[in-house]
């Protein structure tokens, strides 16, 4: 599972707009996966290392 | 006040000579100072993507890796990255062609210090689309790097496509600082 589907299952009303947006997951191709780069979203808190795991 | 007339004549060109000697030969213009840039110390390089860059992840911005240099005239460019030592204004433009089942959403960045820079995105339903950004970025030419970043919205097989036609990074010096 991806950390975008892992954000999706942890917080299923987010929408594309959210990603253009307050949150951006980055991957810089470095063998070191995805992650969060941004997360500015006004209501929901950022996901934590545990609920992603 | 003097002046300098540079005239034509039938000869069809005009040279302008640095002098013969040794040391720094510089040219110092009216009301600026400085070194004068001319084509041999205006960084520029061109890379493309040879293969296709698989395994992206959905909704996630996935730097653009491209492994074949066309040219790289000061050798700044490594690592898909382009860490000019010349300071001043670049022209970057990248370009990839994004490739996926039930694609919805695409987007291409200039990361400028592993960061965006700006973005243009599409909301295109195709399944094969190339998308190109441009803008002028300035470079401090010491730390200052830029890099490609895509981000595709589907549903599987998601990627970049290799290919000079489809995916290349390129960018020139266009003034200095």
């Amino acid at each position: 599972m991806t950390l975008y589907e892992k954000t999706i299952a942890l917080y299923p009303s987010l929408t594309n707009k959210d990603f253009d947006t307050v949150i951006t997951l980055q991957n810089d191709s470095d063998g070191k996966g995805d992650y969060i780069a941004k997360w500015e979203h006004p209501t929901l808190a950022k996901p934590t290392a545990e609920q992603l795991a | 006040m003097s002046s300098v007339i540079i005239s034509g004549d039938t000869s069809g060109s005009i040279t302008l000579a640095a002098p013969a000697v040794a040391g720094t030969n510089t040219i110092t213009l009216p009301a600026a100072t400085g070194t004068a840039m001319v084509s041999g110390n205006m960084p520029a390089f061109s890379a493309y993507k040879s293969t296709d860059q698989t395994g992206i992840s959905n909704n996630t911005w996935t730097k653009i890796t491209f492994d074949t240099e066309t040219f790289d005239t000061n050798s700044n460019f490594a690592s898909s990255r382009f860490t000019p030592t010349v300071a001043g204004y670049y022209q970057i433009q990248g370009q990839t062609a994004f490739v996926g089942t039930v694609m919805t959403n695409q987007g291409i960045g200039i990361y400028k210090n592993g960061s965006e820079y700006n973005s243009v995105y599409l909301r295109s339903s195709a399944s094969d689309l190339a998308v190109q950004v441009v803008n002028l970025v300035y470079m401090n030419g010491t730390t200052d790097y830029v890099e490609i970043y895509g981000r595709i919205v589907g549903s599987s097989g998601l990627y970049f496509a290799g290919g000079s036609g489809n995916s290349f990074f390129s960018g020139s010096m266009v003034r200095s600082a």
